[in-house]
């Protein structure tokens, strides 16, 4: 990326978009969030962490309520925190730090970046694979090392393929992902009612439930026990509110989801990412572990080593290889992509495609290995923990700094190319953070928590000795132009382009999504109804579960079919339309 | 029986070697009147193993299982000693769960195990768990009654016997059942009983391709016999009769002849639980004559978990709860009739027990002719009687029990039976072959 200083000094309108902040005319209502954040948080990494949930012992009220609390926390620190930075700055974090903490911190930054997103890629690709290797008669994976080579080359294989796409198809991909949402949320509820029958039977010998309390009864007696792996008292309500809200923290303490935000007319709209948490984090999460827990009866297995393939396959039948294949390449797409825009970042002078190469050959070496996927709920804690320190660092700046006098944006001011008090705050919190994880004293998934309070105190401080308090009244004026020229192009913007989102409203249309909606997600949800209440016994059930299973392949089919018809039909309409493009937030 | 003092001294000397306890196995056991007897007389074995202290967990059947099936196999070690059926055994042991009890010491005596017990709990020729006690399946009479009605029960009968018996006794005694079979559904329940009498009419849950059988003549046989000797001779709502139940019939004189576990024998023996316990005969279960009887066999055992730490101690203990000087100890503390059976023949030489047991002869010799490993008169690709161990069996016969269960109450045909049950199989094999790729 270029310098930011110099980049400045070149004409408005010859900047990227991305170096500016969002114009008005641009942002979005809640309506829009809702939709965003509802296709958000459901994933194939939500097969895994349900089962992780298990593994840890975590007992079934600690899951009804702490995870209800943990997700109650993680909306209110995307409301509280990131959307109100991102909306006073209307800047991506990645544009933020490069603009207010130079090229070095920008530089270490995107590194962190890779590790973590390299990590999830390969955790991904990993689960896509456990699929793969049942289509190819390979033995379930239990170690977490490959215990077959063939498994490791399907998952180097996987890999490879999801490099290539994800260099030459990332678009295609990320389109296909954005009507995945709908399905994967009607098939993690589907999966889950067609697994409860038979999980009950093997603890009650009866397949049916008469009542809720029957329902926490079973799920507390066979999945969310309270006993851990190795069998000892597990996590209590406390870990399960903390794994919850930061199993999101890179995203809202962190600040990563500035990306998103900075699109928001309203801060308040940062509550609307609950509605992908109540789903993804909530009922995905408890559906899967009961979906896992029922496998591992049937398999003869432990919870802890039965893979997702194994897990979608009986939920769902066929359409479980679909569901695993598909949420697994999604999620591992985008964040392929953004591990090689974060290594190209890190090492400028290296070409795209050797560094792409690069990080693409340690995904493939990691997918390799199973403990990578079943370890995603701790990754994602502590890759909350690494990048918190730089969401404390820019609280600071926002929010402590103007109360302080201080100048939020005192390094360009100052005309310095790094700004080492923030580098120095993030080695001392990872320190201190790790150091705490060492020591244990608190849950790992509460260490996020000293260490942000530790970054804005220590940021504050070191920024105010080097600088931060003093005035710069050439450099501000020269600030105050830019931004004054900023705002005259977002004004001339604002009238080229158009500001209404055409719908489509042809009969076509709405037959379209009738179809889809209709045949590809009720249609599952029924018959999924019918097995979860219409199976006195286990002959009844079985009879219920092929037809469920038989019916959903076809019903999936035609639900892409006619979404990715209704997707492209949308982009047209959009095209066709006067004044556009119209910009889309979060793309 | 021991005294307690020198009980008392015992575990006093061992407590007084407590400092120097180094090793805690962790035992996982069901809860029934035999592990827990094991339970309370194992202080003896740690006052004689000073190093070794104990912790007992003891669950129901089903958690038991999935606690056990979840320690075993991520290899956590929870588990040191784990309880498990001969089910359980073949498959645990394929998969590597198990340490092989190949080194016991020799004073256990692996050569006194009832040859088909310790073929149920080995894997490959390699004994993988130690029998703690077992059982067959035989044929429980009314002397009385067979009398009366100037019958004489053969000690090998055929299916036409029962019967014929069934029917005389039916028509002369309108308060008693002919016959007493399982009717309730369930793969432990109904399945044991019908699979076992199918195997003796020549019919197998699967061919050597894994391919259910339900859709054969044989099952077909099977299952009409079994329907209308239950429906014209059974008791009334036959379908919702399980083992319990039956034990509780005939104690109370309501069955005239009832195939079920050995292990009932005890109960209907005994005066002080039994109305009938001095009109009781034994005969093995019945065949067809074509080699194979409706017997199976079942043992609870001792594994030790290949995720273990304490393997050598866990041997120690395992050798010394399945021994005979175990089951002399039992005999000494609480009488030979309750001395764990079943599992060695040593102890249907004691004439002590053989006194205390009239029915230990019918019991061995049908322990003895139950062969897991050759359970059908056809080749099968399968261990296991009553069962077939796989994964997937359980879910499966239940399944199958159920229809089973409707056609003995009525609802459906044994045709639509039969064909329902191998739509079922069919179904479930599918799915397992798609993914055990093992």
């Amino acid at each position: 990326m270029t310098h930011a200083t110099d980049a400045y000094q070149k004409p408005v309108s010859e900047m990227d978009d991305e170096l500016l902040p969002v114009p008005e005319h641009r942002l979005h209502g809640p309506g829009h969030f809702l939709g965003l954040y509802g296709a958000e948080h459901v994933a194939a990494t939500e097969f895994v962490i349900g089962a992780a949930f298990v593994a840890m012992g975590a007992s079934i009220y600690d899951i009804l309520w702490g995870l209800l609390i943990g997700n109650a926390l993680a909306a209110m620190s995307f409301w509280l925190i990131t959307a109100p930075i991102a909306v006073k700055t209307r800047l991506s974090l990645y544009t933020y730090i490069e603009y207010y903490m130079g090229d070095l911190v920008s530089r270490v930054y995107n590194g962190a970046n890779v590790l973590i997103f390299v990590a999830i890629s390969a955790a991904m690709i990993t689960v896509s694979a456990t699929a793969v290797r049942v289509l190819f008669e390979i033995p379930p994976q239990t170690y977490p090392y490959p215990t077959n080579f063939y498994f490791a080359i399907i998952a180097a294989s996987a890999s490879v393929i999801a490099v290539v796409v994800a260099y030459f198809g990332f678009n295609v991909v990320a389109e296909f992902a954005t009507i995945c949402t709908p399905w994967l949320m009607a098939m993690f509820t589907a999966g889950g009612m067609v697994l409860i029958p038979s999980l009950n039977e093997t603890l009650t010998g009866y397949t049916t439930l008469e009542s809720f309390a029957d329902f926490v009864n079973l799920a507390g007696t066979t999945v969310f026990t309270g006993i851990n792996a190795e069998g000892e008292p597990g996590i209590g309500m406390l870990e399960v509110i903390g794994f919850a809200w930061a199993a999101n923290t890179f995203a809202h303490f962190g600040l990563i989801d500035m990306a998103l935000l900075r699109y928001a007319r309203k801060s308040i709209y940062g509550l609307c990412t609950g509605t992908g948490m109540l789903f993804g984090h909530y009922v995905a999460w408890i559906s899967a572990a009961l979906m896992g827990a029922a496998t591992a009866s049937i398999m003869k297995l432990s919870i802890a080593v039965v893979s997702p393939g194994d897990v979608a396959y009986y939920a769902l039948g066929a359409t479980g290889f679909v569901i695993v294949i598909v949420a697994g390449w999604t999620t591992a797409n985008p964040n392929l992509y953004r591990a090689g825009l974060a290594a190209q970042a890190v090492f400028p002078d290296v070409p795209r495609q050797k560094i792409t190469l690069m990080v693409g050959a340690v995904v493939v070496v990691g997918s390799c290995f199973p403990f990578i996927y079943r370890s995603i709920l701790p990754i994602l804690a502590y890759a909350g923990l690494v990048l918190v320190p730089i969401g404390g660092i820019v609280f600071a700046e926002q929010h402590i700094f103007p109360r302080l006098g201080l100048k939020s944006n005192w390094r360009r001011l100052k005309g310095v190319k790094d700004n080492m008090p923030a580098l120095i705050t993030w080695a001392v919190c990872l320190v201190f953070g790790f150091g705490l994880n060492a020591i244990d004293i608190i849950p790992f998934v509460y260490l996020f928590l000293p260490t942000w309070a530790l970054s804005i105190i220590l940021y504050t401080i070191l920024a105010k000795q080097a600088g931060a308090g003093e005035c710069y009244p050439e450099a501000e004026r020269r600030e105050a132009d830019f931004n004054r020229r900023v705002a005259e192009y977002h004004a001339e913007l604002a009238r080229k382009e158009s500001h209404e989102h055409v719908k489509d409203r042809s009969a076509l249309t709405k037959v379209i999504r009738v179809i889809y909606i209709g045949v590809g997600l009720l249609v599952p949800l029924v018959l999924a109804w019918r097995v979860l209440f219409k199976s006195p016994d286990l002959y009844d059930y079985y009879v219920n579960r092929e037809m469920f299973y038989d019916v959903t392949i076809w019903c999936t089919l035609i639900y892409f079919v006619f979404a990715w018809w209704d997707l492209q039909r949308g982009k047209a309409v959009q095209r066709n339309a006067p004044g556009q493009p119209v910009a889309s937030a979060g793309n | 029986m021991l005294s307690q003092t020198f009980r008392t001294v015992i575990v006093a000397l061992a407590l007084a070697n407590a400092a120097s306890a180094q090793t805690e196995l962790t035992i996982a056991t069901v809860s029934n009147p035999d592990m827990e007897r094991m339970q309370r007389l194992s202080d003896i074995f740690a006052a004689q193993n000073p190093g070794i202290e104990f912790n007992w967990v003891t669950l129901d059947e089903n958690t038991l299982r999935q606690q056990v099936t979840t320690d075993i196999a991520t290899g956590s070690g929870r588990f040191d000693i784990v309880t498990i059926g001969t089910y359980e055994v073949p498959i645990w042991a394929e998969r590597g769960w198990l340490s092989a009890l190949d080194g016991m010491p020799a004073e256990y005596d692996v050569d006194d195990l009832l040859p088909s017990i310790r073929n149920s709990l080995s894997y490959e020729g390699t004994l993988f768990a130690a029998p703690f006690y077992g059982e067959s399946a035989f044929t429980m009479y009314r002397t009385d009654l067979f009398e009366a009605a100037g019958l004489e029960m053969p000690d090998e009968p055929t299916w036409d016997f029962i019967r014929t018996a069934a029917s005389t006794i039916s028509k002369a005694n309108s308060d008693v059942s002919g016959i007493c079979l399982r009717g309730k559904p369930g793969w432990g329940e109904n399945v044991a009983l019908i699979t076992t009498m199918a195997n003796s009419y020549g019919a197998r849950w699967l061919d050597e391709d894994w391919q259910p059988q339900f859709d054969t003549e044989s099952w077909a046989s099977a299952v009409n016999d079994y329907v209308s000797l239950v429906r014209d001779f059974g008791p009334p709502d036959a379908a919702q009769h399980g083992y319990t139940d039956l034990l509780a019939l005939f104690q109370s004189g309501q069955c005239a002849i009832w195939i079920d576990a050995t292990v009932a024998a005890s109960s209907i023996t005994d005066p002080e639980t039994s109305d009938v316990a001095d009109r009781v005969g034994f005969a093995l279960a019945p065949d067809r004559g074509l080699g194979k009887r409706a017997n199976w066999l079942w043992a609870w055992s001792l594994g030790i978990s290949s995720g273990s730490e304490h393997q050598e101690e866990a041997r120690r203990f395992v050798a010394w709860a399945t021994s005979q000087a175990y089951t002399e100890i039992v005999a000494e503390e609480e009488g030979w009739l309750n001395a764990p059976p079943g599992t060695r023949a040593s102890l249907y030489r004691n004439p002590d027990y053989l006194a205390a047991a009239p029915f230990a002869d019918m019991v061995l010799a049908s322990i003895n002719a139950a062969d897991p490993a050759n359970p059908t008169v056809d080749v099968v690709p399968y261990t296991g009687i009553q069962y077939v161990a796989i994964p997937e069996f359980p879910s499966m016969a239940t399944a199958v029990g159920s229809q089973i269960a409707k056609a003995l109450s009525g609802d459906i045909s044994t045709g639509e039976a039969l064909e329902n049950a191998q739509w079922v199989s069919d179904k479930v094999m599918e799915r397992a072959r798609f993914l055990r790729a093992d």
